[in-house]
């Protein structure tokens, strides 16, 4: 093997900018939302402020206003001291917004200039409030709204350090969603596991019709998960749909509407149209892993005087182990992230029933605009994942680099 | 022996044909549904299973008026454009990983394996923030971050499929002079060609199934793909099941189309170094 140059160097360029910008980058901002209190529909919140903040858009268009509005009422204050202070006010105005009159845009401030504006606004609302009560101005409440203005442009810090964690922690909502993950994950990829190993056993004897069976089990594999959704959604149906009458018929079910719109309803639902799409794919997987198998060791297990099932245990599963373990592994941290399938069958309901944490964190982020608490969801869910792979390559042995 | 031979036979071939029949089931019934009249589908035909009176106007309401030419459409050039642009980065560093020696090999094959493994909700936040600020909203940019979920299974088939190719003709090429891009795309490249295929197909089907960045990133129906367009038929208070059997038949001939005629090389890509999608 060649030892690589700096030009061997630009082969894996492209693949690293791509995963920088596109998977590394987002984790690492991901992870700093978790920290402040970050909503895009909060004008003061929508960026990440870890200190203060100043406004000069605002600002200033607040001082022009302002000073507007109390030079056009000066006629109306009658008392020639008033009329003076309120001289001396706009002349304060101007002289404080001369400093930022070519600013724009969010800028950081110094506590000094900070103390000024607050200064500003405290004297600016108590002048008005005086007048307000002596004379009749044409702009007395415009003014009131218009001086807070002062005071919005600081915009405070929404660093809020583990708050978010905190809340995540005893959040009933996400213990809801995190058992639904692991609910629906445990059960569906059991069941797929189960059928995709019986399914690749009978398919590793049968010599016919292999063709007919791969290119079958392909197809719902291949679909989008959006469209598997809703063609179950139909067949679900409480009232026109064939297997929920066809479930209630049999006895599953008490009564066909219940199929989407009770909570366990609901979760078998999912369970079961997740299984119908990705049984094929785990049973292709595992076909894979019993072809490799030389069937020289079963004829040496028949003649050692080996049952079926015996050989089952002693020969088939052990050498099976590499490929169970990574379509397991893989087929576990899918169902994990599970978003589509439930998105579009039953968004989370009935009354949150099967909303899963990528569900939920999608709410929150794109639904309240929250990205600090959607991200912190998104955190809980990338420990969870970062934990499923570790045990199954750490402690199975899920040996996935053998083959480089 | 024999009797309980011919027993099991018998009980294989009913799991089979119980299996294929749920496979192909869902398919049948959406397709026949197609077919029928809304009264039908809403009333006391829901379940025959021939149309009483079989109508095609599900099919010209979804063609013409719901768009759905535009999401296939607009699937296509999504798909197409990143399967392109993925194959030719992922060949470039899945040839550098499996012919040349260099530091932090295995920290990137490791890293190229962790990114596989992401929730895609993780990039989703900073992805959709970052597309605001560049004004990439409602474009075809949505192509770059595909490549989270893209290319890393690109990389890991067509390194298991490079170490499967000999070295003696790269070196032969070497010693007549040939570049490292030149041995590349005049000697790997068309001996990996059918690797390099397959791996072009399952990028092409994940990149065409993909549902969370377009429905975040590209909100405005225009740029909508198949599968985020058909979800948006399924509607709060109305859910028009002839114009959804409808679309989804449509939408499905494109895969089967896929499925059929690349089942080998599709089935060869999965199961290469146990890769998911």
């Amino acid at each position: 093997m060649k030892k690589m140059g700096w030009k061997g160097s630009l082969f894996i360029l492209p693949t690293l900018i791509l995963i920088a910008i596109f998977s590394l980058w987002p984790v690492i901002q991901s992870f700093t939302y978790t920290f402040f209190d970050y909503r895009l529909n909060n004008q003061q919140k929508s960026g990440l402020y870890l200190n203060q903040r100043f406004n000069t858009d605002l600002f200033n268009e607040t001082s022009f206003y302002v000073t507007m509005f109390l030079e056009e009422d000066l006629p109306n204050i009658t008392d020639a001291e008033d009329q003076e202070s309120a001289q001396v006010m706009i002349d304060q105005i101007h002289e404080v917004s001369a400093q930022y009159a070519d600013l724009e845009g969010v800028i950081k401030i110094s506590d000094q200039q900070r103390e000024e504006i607050v200064h500003l606004h405290d004297e600016a609302t108590n002048l008005i409030s005086e007048f307000n009560e002596k004379y009749t101005l044409i702009n007395g409440e415009n003014l009131v709204l218009l001086i807070d203005d002062f005071q919005n442009s600081i915009i405070p810090s929404n660093f809020i350090g583990l708050k978010s964690y905190k809340d995540a922690i005893t959040d009933k909502r996400v213990h809801t969603a995190l058992w639904n993950t692991v609910f629906f994950t445990v059960v569906s990829v059991f069941f797929e596991f189960i059928f995709g190993l019986a399914l690749a056993l009978i398919l590793n004897k049968a010599i016919s019709g292999q063709g007919l069976i791969r290119a079958t089990s392909l197809i719902p594999w291949a679909i989008p998960t959006a469209v598997a959704a809703l063609m179950w959604g139909y067949l679900y149906d409480g009232s026109f749909g064939v297997v929920a009458a066809f479930f209630e018929k049999i006895g599953l079910i008490e009564n066909s509407t219940d199929l989407l719109q009770s909570a366990s309803g609901a979760m078998f639902a999912t369970i079961l149209a997740d299984v119908w799409k990705t049984t094929p794919y785990m049973a292709l997987l595992l076909l894979a892993g019993l072809q490799t198998i030389p069937s020289s060791l079963y004829e040496a297990g028949a003649i050692d005087g080996a049952g079926k099932i015996q050989s089952f245990f002693r020969i088939t599963l052990p050498l099976l182990k590499p490929s169970i373990l990574v379509a397991l592994l893989f087929r576990t941290l899918d169902a994990f992230r599970v978003f589509d399938l439930i998105f579009v069958l039953t968004n989370g309901g009935p009354g949150g029933s099967t909303e899963t944490l990528s569900i939920y964190a999608y709410k929150a982020m794109f639904g309240q605009t929250n990205f600090g608490y959607g991200s912190v969801i998104v955190m809980i869910m990338f420990v969870c994942v970062a934990i499923i792979a570790i045990i199954f390559v750490k402690f199975l042995g899920a040996n996935l680099m053998e083959k480089n | 022996m024999d009797q309980q031979n011919g027993k099991l036979k018998a009980l294989g071939i009913a799991v089979i044909v119980a299996f294929l029949f749920a496979m192909v089931f869902p398919f049948l019934w959406i397709f026949i549904t197609s077919f029928k009249t809304t009264g039908e589908i809403y009333g006391a035909g829901a379940f025959n299973i021939i149309p009483e009176n079989p109508t095609l106007n599900n099919y010209t309401t979804v063609l013409f008026e719901k768009g759905i030419m535009n999401a296939i459409k607009n699937s296509f050039i999504v798909a197409s454009v990143t399967t392109i642009y993925i194959i030719f980065v992922a060949t470039l560093s899945a040839y550098a990983i499996s012919r040349f020696e260099f530091r932090g090999k295995n920290v990137l094959l490791g890293l190229i394996l962790a990114v596989s493994m992401f929730p895609q909700m993780i990039v989703t936040g900073p992805v959709y923030n970052l597309f605001m600020d560049l004004g990439w909203t409602n474009s075809y940019m949505i192509v770059l971050p595909y490549s989270t979920i893209t290319l890393p299974t690109a990389v890991w088939i067509l390194v298991t499929h490079f170490n499967q190719i000999p070295l003696a003709l790269e070196e032969s090429a070497k010693i007549d002079g040939a570049s490292p891009l030149q041995t590349l795309f005049r000697i790997v490249f068309p001996l990996a060609a059918p690797g390099v295929f397959t791996t072009a197909i399952i990028v092409f089907i994940a990149a065409w199934n993909e549902f969370l960045l377009t429905i975040t990133l590209n909100a405005d129906r225009a740029y909508h793909t198949v599968p985020v367009a058909i979800s948006f038929l399924r509607t709060q208070f109305e859910i028009l099941w002839g114009q959804v059997t409808a679309a989804t038949t449509i939408v499905t001939i494109p895969t089967l189309i896929i499925v059929l005629l690349f089942q080998k090389q599709i089935v060869a890509g999965l199961t290469s170094g146990g890769v998911k999608e």
